[in-house]
């Protein structure tokens, strides 16, 4: 053991007792109880979207919960901001941490709270910041040298670097939100060794992972979130793999309608061979047929949107061969595939998807403008607005007019737009990568029927989704990824929540769920 | 690029002190004046080394606040026109009611002071592009000048206006007074952005407003004071010129375009366009390096009109060797 | 998670009937204030200004003093809405005319050949811009600023020791003529200007290209996964707003019957001022071209008007910016998209993300 802090240990115990958290109509939390203990590591698991990021922004005072109350040793803690849970000793450490890329790694550390010295003249004592910095970069045994620029480092010592700031700000509180999705094996051996050294100096810990392995080698305590519910919590010797993975997926008897009819033929429009983004993912191979909608399973970070991006030549393959109706298009530029027939309707809207200050008519055919109708150079305003009304109408979108910006309209309704704008133009194969975030229940059916009349229609679909629900739903097959490679591969049958769970949280044991 | 996959970045390298940009730049101007001069004898004579640095000491001491502007990721396109008007007002006043030059000095401060504050406040508090606000304070404060001027114009300054921005401070040491001030003013700056709480603001709103504002740093104050510090040290590189020259016109400032040589300059110096990083002795041996080039084109009998090519070519050339390019990552 | 009612409009022919009424005034909020602003500009100065408004003749000829502004000020939009801005449209426009007209004393080649010979040679100007930011990916700021210093020497050195002068009358009436019925006079400034503006207007608002140079400015990565050629859009943005100087600088040395290096000089500022009072947004991808327009007769009518008025030139200058300044930051303080402190201070670091909470999103990285 050793000892970090320079005053004696002030053991912090942080709870939180009926923590509720609604956006809109959405109920993100409901009635969460959670105990933080001195020296222990609690973790909370579950799947995409279960409601693990929100809890942690509410510890760390972003947000505000709707209802409950939090305690800081049994007293009733209220943090109104960042700040507030800061001086309280709570530190959250953001899975990619804000990067000030000219400043030394030592500064960093004291951002907004550098030392001063000096009578008249104030200034930053150097000196000091140098010596702290060290110091505890040098307790936590971390090889980070404190006057290198910050966009020197990688992500993962980034987040070293940002633990070494929670103990220098004598934070005895550490919320870690993702940590180990984007470090490779050997960080994240790294960062549990550091974890483990804070825990045993009688820091408090938290930390938030889907995967399973890790979180039986690390957690002292586990939290199982899902659907914003805490459905088990336990000391991590009375869990096991099978009951971990039966508590997150939770919905083995759920009976989940699938799709009755089939479309897939024996065409294969698009084939996928040893293709490779080092360090992304590797060995990927797989063809997709007219009318066949496959499911591409995964956790966040096992490399399922850059396989989609490297088809769709935005990224490029250090391997490997793309064929898309028999043509090679390996890294072809992307306007090029799209005029040949592949569209990739992005996850991140916002940045890939859609143009917020346009209009919805003008986002829907953004993706098309060859096919407007021009007169004169001029796009037909009629035909515009035919496609225009056309996707508002098939999307339900719910707006004010289609010469509403899109900006105005709720995350849903953006996406129905942008996902209109490629169904629009009416392509062999279509790449959607979470195609139902952000969607509505309601909403969500909807879009899914679409889907499989794209697939009536002929189309091949390829699904990238983080909610198993989704891919039973909806797809014929469904291709599993771990850390970059396909490790499963489930048709007919074995497309059930469990099956699909467990093929990719378990890795490469997936044999051995329930 | 998606959210997750992130490359490991090379292993890191103590940048602390190494001055790589000021070696450089030292290592070019001392070339560029040995070959001139190897070519021509009389432009490495005192007297046309002492002509080359007081040529620089101006734009240098615009360039410095130029440099604080953009470290914090702004623009200041005003610094032309408030060197005009500080330089207008004290030399005026000055020919025609006798203002000394300890009086002179604080009314040129006082002028910059406002003047930059203006500026600053307008970006800092209402939201507007500082690129929006700098050009129209530069038709404002032009305005100014001209209205203030009424057509007349600067040509007879007090002799201790022309002592200080010709003469030397000591008799003994040959180092004319603009050069020591401008050191002095440099070694300032140079202390305030390294080793003050305000200094290191500016760095870390250069490079990431949001992160800085996150860490309780006051952001619209800093960049107000920013600016406000660009403005008088133009305003006193107003006065200097106006020592310096002996004169004033309404163009002074504007028509040579010092606005834009105190960018260049300051991305030569290896300031980085997308802030961040600011380095001021950079700045100041860019502005040195200026006023040889310069000087060199003269004496190798360069057609005065290809000038401002040079310039145009340093630029880019400056910006190629790695600095003020866009950022990869925004 | 529960289905949130329907709400807004039921697709269908009122959806139809609404769009087409838009598309056919594009004109937001903005652009609104600034027609309202013009006419109470003209019809004040028209009331009160004796020489402003004696005949629409008169009032029509006034426009030549301000149009070639107006010209630039229509390329350059191009280029904001990139996102981007060029520095060296004065020196591109100077230049190309200086070149145009030694084309035409030296060589002996007619006029209006040397001056397409001279628009071409604005294209190639601002091509070599695009070059320089696409292909050495340097930032348009400093790109345009180093090759502004590049064009201005070579215009002084093709300008010579004597500038040429004296082009032949049908040249000169193209800046300071006038097409005439009766006693109705319209200057052929105007004739080019108009044209030109309805051009620009349908190219943003109407063409494919106008869309996608729109998108490029907006986020250039959401253009590229649109399968948009993004250099090739920055590329003709900077080669179009090359030409609109070089017309602009033609215009200009038949306005003078002289091809001055230093006329293009005057150029950059104000058309700046014209494009972002126009509304466009310096950051790229939001604003409308007819804003542009208006915001050009505003800020030229108004500069008119107060110098017939008696102001100085430099009075009317300092105008501009105030007015510059000030309107930018009266549409900020009343915009709905600039919320608290930190929001404003968002904005000025990167343009706003996505409004409104999205629920499922919050448990992602």
């Amino acid at each position: 053991m050793i000892q970090l802090s320079r005053e004696p240990v002030a053991q912090a115990l942080l709870g939180a007792r009926g923590i509720a958290k609604r956006f809109g109509p959405v109920e993100v939390l409901r009635g969460i109880d959670l105990e933080l203990r001195p020296g222990r590591i609690l973790t909370l698991m579950g799947e995409n979207g279960a409601g693990k990021s929100t809890m942690f922004r509410i510890l760390a005072g972003q947000l505000q919960p709707s209802a409950g109350e939090l305690t800081l040793n049994g007293e009733s803690l209220r943090l109104a901001s960042p700040h507030a849970a800061h001086a309280h000793g709570i530190h959250l450490v953001p899975q990619e941490p804000l990067l000030l890329p000219e400043l030394t790694v030592a500064e960093t550390m004291f951002l907004g709270r550098l030392p001063m010295t000096g009578a008249i003249f104030r200034h930053v004592d150097w000196k000091d910041v140098r010596r702290r910095a060290q110091a505890v970069l040098r307790m936590l045994d971390l090889d980070i040298d404190i006057d290198s620029c910050a966009k020197t480092l990688s992500l993962a010592q980034l987040q070293l670097v940002e633990c070494a700031k929670a103990l220098l700000h004598d934070c005895r509180i550490i919320l870690f939100d993702e940590p180990t999705s984007p470090l490779t094996s050997h960080e994240v051996d790294n960062l549990f060794v550091i974890m483990r050294r804070l825990a045993a100096d009688g820091c408090t810990l938290s930390f938030i992972s889907h995967r399973t392995e890790e979180v039986l080698e690390i957690s002292d305590d586990i939290a199982v979130l899902r659907d914003g519910r805490l459905v088990d919590s336990a000391e991590r010797g009375s869990f096991d793999r099978a009951r971990l993975l039966s508590t997150m997926v939770g919905r083995t008897l759920r009976d989940i309608p699938r799709r009755e009819s089939s479309y897939v033929t024996e065409q294969t429009v698009l084939e996928v061979d040893g293709l490779a983004s080092e360090p992304s993912f590797r060995r990927i191979g797989f063809q997709l047929r007219r009318g066949e909608i496959l499911g591409l399973a995964g956790l966040v970070g096992a490399g399922r949107t850059e396989i989609a991006e490297t088809i769709f030549g935005v990224r490029r393959p250090t391997a490997g061969s793309v064929r898309l109706a028999g043509e090679t298009v390996t890294s072809k530029p992307c306007h090029d595939l799209i005029r040949k027939g592949l569209v990739y309707v992005p996850e991140d809207r916002a940045r890939h998807g859609a143009v917020l200050s346009m209009t919805i008519a003008q986002n829907v055919t953004s993706g098309l403008l060859e096919r407007v109708r021009q007169s004169a150079g001029l796009l037909s305003d009629a035909d515009e607005t035919r496609l225009g009304a056309t996707a508002v109408r098939d999307f339900r979108v719910r707006c004010a007019g289609l010469d509403q910006p899109l900006r105005e309209l709720s995350g849903g309704n953006q996406q129905k737009v942008v996902f209109s704008k490629w169904i629009a133009t009416g392509p062999k194969v279509a790449i959607l990568d979470e195609p139902t975030r952000g969607v509505d229940v309601g909403s969500k059916e909807e879009i899914y029927e679409l889907i499989e009349a794209m697939a009536r229609d002929g189309m091949a679909v390829l699904v990238i989704s983080s909610e198993t629900e989704e891919l039973v739903r909806l797809c014929d097959r469904v291709l599993s990824l771990y850390e970059g490679e396909l490790v499963a591969e489930l048709t007919g049958d074995q497309i059930n929540p469990a099956a699909v769970s467990a093929s990719y949280l378990g890795s490469a044991h997936a044999e051995g769920a329930p | 690029m998606s959210a997750v996959a992130m490359p490991s970045r090379r292993r890191a390298i103590a940048p602390r002190f190494t001055m790589t940009r000021e070696l450089t730049l030292v290592a070019v101007t001392v070339g560029l004046t040995i070959t001139v001069g190897l070519l021509n004898h009389d432009f490495v004579g005192a007297q046309n080394l002492r002509f080359m640095l007081l040529n620089s000491v101006v734009l240098s001491l615009v360039a410095l606040g130029q440099t604080l502007v953009i470290a914090m990721r702004g623009i200041d396109l005003s610094v032309a026109p408030i060197l005009g008007l500080a330089a207008m007002v004290c030399g005026l006043l000055a020919q025609t009611h006798g203002l000394s030059l300890a009086a002179a000095l604080p009314l040129a401060l006082c002028i910059g002071l406002v003047l930059g504050t203006i500026n600053g406040v307008l970006v800092a508090t209402m939201d507007i592009p500082p690129i929006v606000v700098t050009l129209g304070t530069y038709s404002l404060y032009s305005g100014l000048t001209f209205i203030y001027s009424d057509g007349t114009q600067v040509d007879a300054v007090s002799p201790t206006f022309a002592a200080f921005g010709n003469g030397h401070l000591l008799d003994v040491v040959p180092i004319p007074t603009p050069v020591v001030v401008l050191l002095v003013i440099l070694a300032l700056c140079w202390y305030v952005l390294r080793h003050t709480g305000f200094g290191r603001a500016v760095l870390a709103i250069g490079n990431n407003a949001s992160a800085a504002y996150a860490a309780g740093l006051p952001v619209t104050w800093v960049r107000i004071r920013v600016y406000a510090l660009s403005g008088m040290l133009a305003a006193f590189a107003g006065l200097m010129f106006l020592c310096y020259t002996g004169s004033a016109t309404v163009t002074a400032g504007t028509g040579d375009h010092i606005e834009l040589q105190s960018i260049a300059v300051s991305l030569i110096g290896g300031t980085a366009i997308a802030g961040g990083r600011g380095n001021l002795i950079g700045t100041v041996l860019g502005s040195l390096f200026l006023s040889v080039v310069l000087t060199a084109l003269v004496f190798l009998h360069v057609p005065p009109i290809w000038y401002s090519a040079g310039e145009g070519l340093m630029i880019l050339a400056a910006v190629q060797a790695g600095f003020g390019r866009r950022g990869a990552r925004a | 998670m529960s289905v949130s009612p329907t709400v807004g409009a039921t697709p269908g022919d009122d959806l139809t009937m609404a769009k087409r009424r838009r598309r056919l005034f594009s004109l937001g909020g903005w652009e609104l204030s600034l027609l309202v602003l013009l006419i109470i500009v003209t019809t004040s100065f028209g009331l009160g200004v004796p020489g402003f408004f004696d005949n629409l003749s008169g009032f029509l000829a006034m426009t030549s003093n301000f149009l070639p502004f107006g010209i630039v000020a229509l390329g350059l939009s191009l280029v904001i809405f990139t996102g981007g801005i060029d520095l060296s449209v004065g020196a591109t426009a100077s230049l190309a005319a200086v070149v145009a007209a030694q084309l035409w004393a030296t060589m002996g080649l007619n006029i209006w050949v040397a001056s397409l010979l001279g628009l071409a040679m604005g294209g190639l100007l601002g091509g070599i811009n695009a070059a320089v930011i696409v292909l050495l990916r340097i930032e348009p700021l400093i790109a345009t600023l180093a090759t502004s210093f590049i064009y201005t020497s070579a215009a002084v050195a093709v300008a010579g020791d004597s500038p040429p002068s004296g082009f032949p009358d049908a040249f000169n009436n193209m800046g300071s003529g006038a097409m005439a019925w009766g006693s109705f006079q319209f200057p052929y400034q105007l004739l080019i200007f108009i044209p030109l503006a309805v051009l620009f207007w349908l190219l943003v608002t109407r063409s494919a290209f106008g869309r996608k140079l729109v998108t490029v400015g907006y986020n250039s990565e959401a253009a590229r996964y649109s399968g948009i050629r993004v250099p090739r859009v920055l590329a003709a943005a900077y080669v179009i707003s090359g030409m609109m100087a070089a017309l602009a600088g033609l215009v200009l040395s038949a306005y003078y019957s002289a091809a001055r290096a230093d006329m293009g000089d005057v150029l950059l500022l104000t058309t700046i001022a014209m494009v972002v009072l126009g509304g466009v947004s310096i950051f790229g991808g939001e604003g409308r071209m007819g804003g542009v327009i208006v915001a050009v007769l505003l800020l030229g009518l108004l500069r008119q008007g107060m110098l017939i008025a008696g102001f100085s030139d430099m009075v009317t200058s300092m105008l501009t910016g105030a007015i510059l300044i000030g309107s930018i930051a009266i549409r900020n303080i009343f915009s709905t998209r600039v919320g608290g402190f930190g929001k404003r201070l968002l904005a000025l670091i990167r343009r706003p993300a996505i409004a409104g909470p999205d629920a499922t999103r919050h448990d992602a990285p």
